[in-house]
């Protein structure tokens, strides 16, 4: 990694880049994106030799090196790796280094969760690989069929640490979502309205409210597994639907995480195929409408992947119709990209091959989809190689893209070329294994997945796949090597390496300065320019230019030096590799009268410890019904250092300017700490929705009115919702109240609140208390199992929200929260207690009264 | 002759079978006849647009390349760094052949649809004679059928052309139930029954399996289908009742079977209770 000049300053607070002190506190999003594409390499690696295990089990038709039990933990090992913690991690460290620049923002919205989101994902990976240690890591499949996934089937202590690990994913992914939501929509520079997004910055946009919606889902689905292998409810082993919940929960989540995992990559194909056939893309409003129809539809074709359960002949035609629905968009994309390439000036670039690539496999593996479509043919299709190729052409084709994005993007991010030689044997190693590999498949179909012993027909197609999995691997060496060697050895680069490259982030140098932009970015006379509004509005060029010229002039020195040296966007012609020298003035001097005089903070251990202190608690709890202590104490330890770390992470004294100046439909009117509180209630309310939806699926499968209501009694419950009412109530006094600057009355207010809340925690713990007696217990029956759950997911929240406001008591004592600008965090407050409250009026009738 | 199982036949095999098969008229249509028809058509019709798509990407790729001079032509507008992102014009051709494609795939699985009711359903009894229904349970890791008589059996006899209809459950986890040459498939959930159908319109010996991920055992979860002709199995039939169970329970499940030259059974399909200890226990969890 080349030194960031920057750091040697240590302008931004930061320790160098050669320091690993550095990787531990960076909150920047660039360290953060960097340290996303090292982290899901890895992971690339290690479910990529799970992979190769697996190829080498299917040499024979027989069993021979891996154990049965062992070839189950190797083929859902492989899934969920893959899946969780390489494609969409990769995917997303390129959308932490890139979308912030071509957007034209300095950082994401809240740098410190985005750092939160990676340590959350590199512990939750890390307790992923623990689980292999703990007698056998999950072995249900990626899919992790109900009942298979109870510990009656997978009883060991690292299926439920499995569980847990992709728990926390999920949590990783949240905040992360919230984060990208709230920059994507806030942050954009002035002129870039959200249609003029570019592709690859769509694309991100609508995968993450994808992953907002459909991990909330998911969510709900391991919330309830966990609670089933570590509490004792008896969801899933009810056979009263217990089996059919899992299959809609999980696919219901399932099926928008294959566009999840495809959207970035079909954004980055459309990037490099502009940059590379230096063509706009044709009907780019067309390709974006199909994209946001895809996004929304995905939502409603999960159905197809249980077309051989007991569901109807109506329901199967109603999604068979959204299936094919949702191909023909993918239709328009292809020819969209196809078409691009036509009157271009195409250059076979490493990133062009890997893209061009990409939608080879991506056709391939959308004409063998609609195969799928087509409900008679999935029958026999169902639970066969059929589906594995399917998929791996779809979901590895797509990482095809990546891996072009990781070529494209290189030079942007190392200041350094990778070796276009080498990376062109990448391509062929990769191109020609992927196909031996994948290929074969489609025509050993007939092959059931997930078995090691097959018919001895088949042999030859498996083998030739195998050989292909090798040959895949082999050019992922030579990529790695690639890699390495050209940190060193490779050529340095200016701020555009490529020609036609539009996107703001090849305006600034390689790697860009830490702050992104000399001057702020803005669109608003149809081109890129940084202003350094300081001066008056004076306008800096920052590498714009016309014609062909693009190229050199974006960041040639002799261009550049034209302009006053003043000027925020010039370019020092002493510097080898250009670099943009950053008007002081432009830091400090924003438009906004109340202009920050406070450095903007970019270092915090929190979130570190945080993501330490989760994959302590979820280790301990993972084995936590075993007959040691020692996986209590660890929970216990994990719960003082969370503890210790959110109030350390809370009281962080941590600046982070708003653009001055910035495009915010449709949320102008909304700050940012509002909106990413709004977006993550949003998530909140698909999770008590996924609960809820699952009692009533359950309790329709039992027999609605056969169900039998756990509260003897509805009384307690109604006092509760009296007196969650009556909290709501008392936190609006405390907005009140830190508006009008009053210390005592925020106080109060806020005590009052905490003793509404903790009333309603007695009541319920008498109410539970005394059904425990009676022998009414989590797993005494599926209606106690739906009842504990639910509402005990939202004592959960009741709990957590009496957390935050003892720590804003203690905070508020000393002078917090006053005035209209520190109100805020109260009225943020507000909105999680009302949201908390509101499900409450939903769960009570729902569970005491109906 | 139905004793070789078109299991493990490839694509290429596929179609070859297909331009060879000569069904009989009075044939009932069975589930193999269907999917090989549909599979056929959409192998033919998809490789087709694969190719074709692929090429045209292809050609475009090699004739639009930097220096052949076709890119120099002055007309086009080139993207250019810190612009606006904004799109070329071509949307004409381009939703030409969207829309090409959406009839293609739209007529396509339309086609299909037509005979799902059928492929749902089966073929009613007034063409056929009455449907054989069987229950069938799955447990790790094995079968169990039920047949009408309260008979059980750990391998599936069934006449030949004769509707068999069966009801499908699971004991334990989720099963996926399929005789993949007979083309019938159908999940095993427990607490829920699915039900399917298949005529077996040659005698011989075939397997059924699991088709979903329920264990160390998955891929042992076999079970042995033998299609025998119908005066055969009345013969067997007739011999067995649910009282039978237990008393047979010790056969040995693997006896041999199949078929003389002339298509006749040897060897009587062994009938046991479904005997979990028969299953590959040396499996550790």
């Amino acid at each position: 990694m080349t030194e960031d000049a920057h750091a040697e300053n240590g302008h931004d607070g930061l320790p160098p880049q050669t320091a690993v002190k550095r990787w531990l506190v960076t909150t920047n999003h660039k360290d953060v994106g960097i340290l996303y594409i090292v982290t899901s390499l890895f992971f690339l690696v290690f479910g990529g030799v799970l992979a190769l295990l697996m190829r080498v089990e299917l040499w024979t038709a027989t069993q021979t090196v891996i154990a049965p039990g062992a070839y189950n933990e190797t083929v859902s090992a492989h899934g969920l790796i893959m899946i969780f913690f390489f494609i969409s991690p990769f995917a997303f460290g390129f959308a932490n280094y890139v979308v912030p620049l071509q957007i034209g923002a300095e950082d994401l919205s809240f740098p410190r969760l985005n750092a939160l989101s990676y340590w959350l994902y590199l512990f939750s990976g890390l307790l992923f690989g623990t689980s292999f240690f703990l007698g056998g890591t999950f072995s249900g499949g990626w899919t992790m069929y109900a009942p298979l996934n109870m510990p009656a089937y997978t009883p060991t202590v690292g299926g439920t640490t499995a569980v847990l690990a992709l728990m926390l994913f999920v949590a990783s992914v949240t905040v992360s979502s919230v984060n990208f939501l709230t920059t994507m929509h806030r942050q954009r520079a002035e002129g870039l309205t959200t249609l003029k997004l570019p592709l690859f910055s769509w694309t991100i946009l609508l995968t993450v409210w994808m992953m907002l919606f459909a991990f909330a889902a998911l969510l709900a689905a391991l919330l309830i597994l966990a609670s089933d292998r570590i509490v004792g409810t008896v969801y899933f082993q009810a056979t009263e639907g217990g089996s059919l919940l899992w299959a809609h929960l999980f696919w219901f989540f399932g099926h928008p995480e294959v566009y999840i995992v495809f959207f970035p990559a079909l954004g980055i194909m459309a990037e490099c195929f502009q940059t590379f056939c230096g063509r706009r893309i044709v009907g780019r409003k067309w390709f974006i409408a199909a994209m946001v129809l895809v996004a929304i539809q995905s939502f409603f074709v999960w159905m197809h992947h249980m077309f051989l359960t007991a569901i109807s002949l109506e329901i199967k035609t109603l999604f068979m119709a959204t299936t094919i629905g949702i191909s023909l968009p993918f239709d328009l994309m292809v020819f969209a990209l196809i078409y691009t390439m036509v009157k271009g000036k195409i250059r076979y670039t490493t990133p062009f091959l890997f893209s061009f690539g990409a939608l080879v496999l991506f056709i391939i593996g959308g004409i063998t989809g609609v195969f799928l479509g087509a409900v008679v043919l999935d029958y026999e299709f169902r639970g066969t190689y059929w589906v594995v190729a399917h998929f791996h052409y779809v979901m590895v084709g797509g990482a095809t893209a990546l891996f072009g994005g990781l070529y494209y993007w290189y030079p942007k991010i190392t200041g350094r070329m990778y070796d276009e030689f080498l990376g062109k044997v990448h391509f062929v190693l990769y191109f020609v294994g992927f196909n031996l590999l994948y290929f074969p498949m489609f025509v050993a179909w007939e092959t059931p997945r997930r078995v090691f012993e097959y018919h001895q027909s088949f042999v030859a197609w498996h083998q030739l796949a195998s050989i292909g999995g090798f040959v895949l691997a082999a050019g992922f060496l030579v990529m790695f090597y690639n890699l390495y060697k050209s940190l060193f050895a490779g050529e340095e680069v200016d701020g555009n390496p490529w020609e036609y490259a539009s996107s703001a982030e090849w305006s600034v140098s390689s790697p860009p300065p830490f702050e992104n932009f000399p001057g702020l970015p803005s669109y608003g006379d149809g081109r890129l320019r940084f202003l350094t509004p300081g001066r008056g509005g004076e306008v800096a060029d920052g590498g714009t230019a016309t014609g062909d010229d693009a190229l050199d002039a974006a960041a040639d020195p002799a261009t550049e030096s034209d302009r006053p040296q003043s000027d925020g966007g010039t370019v020092t012609a002493e510097a080898a590799r250009p670099e943009i020298a950053r008007d002081e003035t432009a830091d400090t001097a924003l438009p906004d009268a109340e202009a920050e005089e406070e450095h903007p903070d970019h270092a915090s251990y929190w979130p570190l410890a945080i993501g330490l202190s989760a994959y302590v608690t979820f280790l301990g709890l993972s084995g936590i019904r075993m007959d040691t202590a020692m996986y209590p104490a660890l929970t216990g330890v994990g719960l003082v250092m969370g503890a210790f770390s959110f109030v350390g992470l809370g009281r962080e004294s941590f600046h982070v300017p708003e653009m001055a100046v910035a495009e915010r439909w449709p949320f102008e009117g909304v700050e940012n700490g509002k909106l990413g509180m709004w977006i993550f209630l949003a998530s909140d309310v698909v999770l008590f929705g996924s609960l809820i939806g699952s009692y009533v699926f359950i309790r329709v499968a039992y027999g609605w009115t056969a169900w039998h209501v756990v509260p003897h009694d509805p009384i307690p419950g109604l006092i509760n919702t009296y007196l969650l009412l009556t909290s709501s109530f008392t936190v609006v006094l405390a907005l009140v109240a830190a508006k009008r600057e009053s210390t005592r009355g925020l106080v109060a207010s806020l005590g009052a609140t905490v003793a509404f809340g903790v009333g309603f925690l007695y009541n319920k713990g008498i109410e539970w208390q005394e059904l425990f007696h009676e022998g009414t217990t989590v797993g005494s029956s599926v209606e106690a199992s739906t009842f504990f759950l639910t509402t005990g997911l939202h004592a959960a929240h009741v709990i957590i929200g009496l957390l935050i406001a003892l720590f804003m008591i203690a905070q508020a004592l000393k002078g917090a929260y006053l005035g209209e600008e520190g109100s805020r965090k109260v009225e943020y407050f507000g909105l999680y207690w009302h949201f908390v409250d509101i499900v409450w009026l939903f769960l009570f009738p729902l569970f005491y009264i109906l | 002759m139905g004793i070789d199982p078109p299991f493990g036949k490839g694509l290429v095999n596929v179609i070859v079978e297909h331009a060879l098969h000569s069904g009989g008229a009075d044939d009932i249509r069975t589930t193999f006849d269907i999917f090989r028809e549909i599979f056929l058509v959409f192998l033919v019709i998809g490789t087709a647009v694969g190719v074709v798509v692929v090429a045209y990407m292809t050609y475009n790729a090699y004739k639009y390349r930097d220096g052949n001079g076709t890119a120099d032509s002055g007309d086009v507008s080139r993207p250019e760094l810190g612009e606006l992102p904004s799109g070329s014009g071509g949307g004409k051709k381009l939703f030409v052949s969207f829309f090409f494609s959406a009839i293609i795939v739209v007529s396509l699985i339309g086609w299909t649809y037509g005979v799902l009711g059928y492929y749902e359903e089966g073929p009613t009894e007034a063409e056929t004679d009455e449907a054989l229904e069987i229950e069938v349970t799955g447990y790790q890791f094995g079968w169990q059928f039920t047949y009408p008589n309260g008979h059980t059996n750990s391998t599936l006899v069934v006449p030949q052309d004769r509707p068999i209809r069966l009801t499908v459950t699971s004991d334990d986890v989720f099963h996926t139930f399929g005789v993949p040459e007979q083309r019938v498939k159908t999940d095993a959930i427990p607490g829920q029954t699915t039900k399917t159908w298949f005529v077996a319109n040659e005698t011989g010996q075939f397997e059924a399996r699991c088709y979903e991920l329920c264990g160390s055992g998955h891929s042992y979860m076999t079970a042995d289908v033998v299609v025998v002709r119908q005066s055969e199995f009345h013969d067997w039939y007739d011999n067995r009742s649910a009282a039978e169970n237990e008393t047979q329970a010790d056969d040995d499940p693997d006896t041999e079977t199949g078929t003389d030259t002339e298509g006749r059974l040897v060897g009587v399909p062994s009938v046991t209770t479904p005997n979990h200890a028969t299953e590959p226990t040396t499996i550790e969890p």
